[in-house]
């Protein structure tokens, strides 16, 4: 007997009934959805009629753990995932970089089902590897323009307010090879350099009182202390580009939600995310969010350092560089259906994603399955917070035929998630940062759920 | 500034406590207090090692394209190339002349690998920065101040952008004049304004583009 058939057993005529009058409010919702459009139904979306139920006439067997004991508490002091769950880990690609140090893994969101990404599962980003820093000897200065300079130790941290929230971070290279055609088979590797967590830490905001920043500071950098001493510029109000042009007044805000994070999802960071402190700055491309910070520095200047001028940079068709990249756009995708999770069979699926904006809170996200010609608005899971990952479901009816599914997000400023074509008309076909475009999946006949490209949108 | 920051928690509870004719001692009115300890620029230093894009901060020092050289092969060439052109999957140093550079992006190929010093870097003393604190990159931060400007001129001069006779120091690496400088401009996206059409959104068949060219095997 496969597990499958085992699912579709009725218990009773009770539950039968119940399931069926869930059944029929569940179609009416399909329904709508393949309705919206007459292109859809012509399409052939409409209910396809009730698909026949195999039974199971077998009786059920007492199962493999029904008369043994288990295993003790404390067996496994730290606890891991199931062991039938092996598969769920993060993943690299080995052509994508020259080696691992300098490179990135991928979280498997098609793996999860909520907003927040187990810490053993953040996507992962080192420019010289991952360090182990003693907290007992770790120590954060912040100095510059500043009335007191201040050194603190870990201790001193935890001691102030603290502040908590949920954010996502991404790294703007996510999607990024997907740029010139369709490249990789799994969405681990199309949407995988982006995780949500929960962090806790001290505000930025509340240190800049505490040692008193100059007003006139426009800037301040951060540091780590890693072998990269990875250091990225952060604009505050007022501040200019090395030609004296401002910067965008939006992307001087982000700092208001920074902070200085010690804890990840109620425990502390992993070193692989910046242990035993991190920079954390909410909607920016995760880069800017220093791991193992050693150092805050306010200033009246960026510094243009290599990440700025060499490496996260957008040479563009019209013959400029664009600098300064720095919010990470709206963006969704379909985590369920996709390449690694295939249609089983006719009949009710819900179609499930997650959606996130660097710029605030998810507004709306529709979803369309014919390739972009008409779209519904399905529905947001609470809670739906700022520079957070959303998810989204709507019901959806599959009879077989092939579909071309897609998600778009549209956050709370109006931006609506582009296509990958008017994303292309801008920056060419062969760039690399902050490719939010929209993911088409291709459901074929047979099941298989491929990733895709449309033509011209 | 001593008294920071007075937390609305901490009045309220205070006023409260006062009101019964207690001691408000323990209750936090600057949440801050005793928390860390002031530190002199001076200490600071050792860690302040940020070079500004205009020079600022370089420290006192200087080295030769030709004193460059030694170093260059026995603790660059390895990953970036002999003459700049990099190996193992690592940055090229030098890659196309800015016109050149400029034609391919036209054309709508970044072409990471086609970035070098030459074209997609806009200030020389950040290079010097990035040099002394992060190369080499297996041994990272490990060349000294005269070391890493004699390797900062010599994959200056890789990339056509010093002479062979130049020196690179704390008095020169600012006026250096770097092809890409220009060319920077600073982001204001969005840049694309994509509408929230709901039906009807086209009329003509989607044709799928693109198989899965390189995929990932495990």
């Amino acid at each position: 007997m496969s597990e499958t058939t085992l699912d579709q057993t009725p218990q009773s005529d009770a539950r039968e009934g119940v399931a069926s009058s869930d059944r029929r409010k569940f179609l009416r919702k399909s329904v709508a959805l393949a309705a919206s459009g007459a292109a859809a139904a012509a399409a052939g979306n409409a209910y396809a009629g009730d698909v026949k139920l195999e039974t199971v006439t077998e009786p059920l067997k007492p199962g493999a753990t029904r008369n043994i004991l288990g295993r003790g508490v404390v067996s496994v002091p730290y606890g891991m995932p199931s062991k039938f769950e092996k598969h769920v880990v993060r993943r690299n690609v080995s052509w994508l970089t020259a080696d691992t140090v300098a490179s990135i893994s991928f979280t498997p969101w098609q793996d999860l089902n909520g907003i927040i990404t187990p810490n053993g599962l953040h996507f992962e980003r080192h420019h010289a590897g991952a360090v182990d820093v003693d907290p007992e000897t770790h120590q954060l200065v912040i100095h510059g323009m500043v009335d007191k300079p201040m050194v603190f130790s870990m201790e001193d941290l935890k001691r102030m307010p603290s502040h908590t929230a949920i954010h996502f971070l991404e790294c703007p290279a996510n999607g990024a090879m997907e740029w010139r055609g369709v490249q990789m088979d799994s969405m681990q590797f199309t949407h995988g350099m982006m995780a949500c967590s929960e962090w806790t830490g001290v505000k930025l905001t509340d240190l800049m009182e505490y040692v008193g920043v100059d007003p006139k500071s426009t800037w301040l950098y951060a540091e780590g202390t890693d072998g990269s001493a990875l250091q990225r510029s952060i604009p505050m109000e007022g501040a200019k580009d090395q030609f004296g042009e401002p910067i965008p007044a939006d992307q001087c805000d982000m700092y208001k939600d920074a902070m200085i994070a010690y804890a990840q999802n109620g425990e502390a960071l992993r070193p692989e995310n910046g242990y035993p402190i991190r920079f954390l700055l909410p909607g920016c491309e995760a880069n800017m969010s220093i791991k193992w910070l050693r150092r805050i520095k306010f200033v009246d200047k960026p510094l243009v350092t290599y990440q700025e001028t060499r490496h996260y940079i957008e040479p563009l068709p019209d013959g400029t560089i664009r600098q300064f990249s720095l919010v990470n756009e709206t963006n969704s995708v379909i985590n369920y259906p996709c390449p690694d999770n295939q249609m089983k069979g006719k009949g009710a699926y819900e179609i499930r994603g997650i959606a996130w904006s660097g710029r605030g809170k998810i507004a709306h996200v529709d979803v369309s399955v014919d390739g972009g010609k008409n779209w519904q608005e399905a529905e947001l899971v609470q809670p739906v917070m700022s520079k957070c990952v959303t998810k989204f479901k709507l019901p959806f009816e599959w009879n077989g035929d092939e579909h071309l599914i897609m998600s778009r997000a549209t956050d709370e400023t109006g931006y609506v998630q582009p296509t990958l074509m008017q994303l292309r008309n801008v920056r060419g076909t062969n760039s690399i940062y902050h490719k939010n475009s929209i993911q088409a999946w291709k459901i074929e006949k047979t099941g298989e759920v491929k990733n895709v490209q449309i033509e011209n949108f | 500034m001593s008294k920071l920051k007075t937390s609305k928690f901490g009045l309220g509870l205070a006023a409260g406590v006062m009101a019964l004719g207690l001691s408000t001692a323990g209750i936090a009115a600057d949440e801050f207090n005793g928390i860390g300890a002031k530190i002199t620029e001076k200490a600071v230093e050792p860690w302040d090692i940020s070079v500004f894009y205009d020079g600022t901060n370089l420290p006192e020092g200087s080295g030769t394209v030709e004193a460059g050289q030694n170093p260059y092969d026995a603790k660059c060439a390895m990953c970036h190339g002999a003459f700049g052109e990099g190996a193992e999957g690592y940055p090229k140093m030098a890659g196309d002349p800015m016109p050149a550079f400029i034609k391919s992006l036209k054309q709508g190929l970044d072409g990471v690998g086609n970035r070098g010093v030459n074209n997609a870097w806009g200030h020389a003393p950040t290079l010097f920065d990035m040099i002394k604190r992060h190369m080499p990159f297996y041994a990272p931060g490990t060349m000294g101040v005269d070391e890493s400007y004699a390797v900062t001129c010599y994959v200056l001069n890789l990339g056509g952008i010093v002479p062979m006779d130049f020196t690179c120091s704390d008095k020169t690496l600012a006026d250096v004049d770097m092809p890409a400088r220009d060319y920077y401009v600073t982001d204001t996206r969005p840049d694309v304004d994509n509408e929230r059409c709901m039906s009807d959104c086209y009329d003509y068949d989607p044709k799928v583009v693109g198989a899965v060219v390189t995929g990932v095997s495990e």
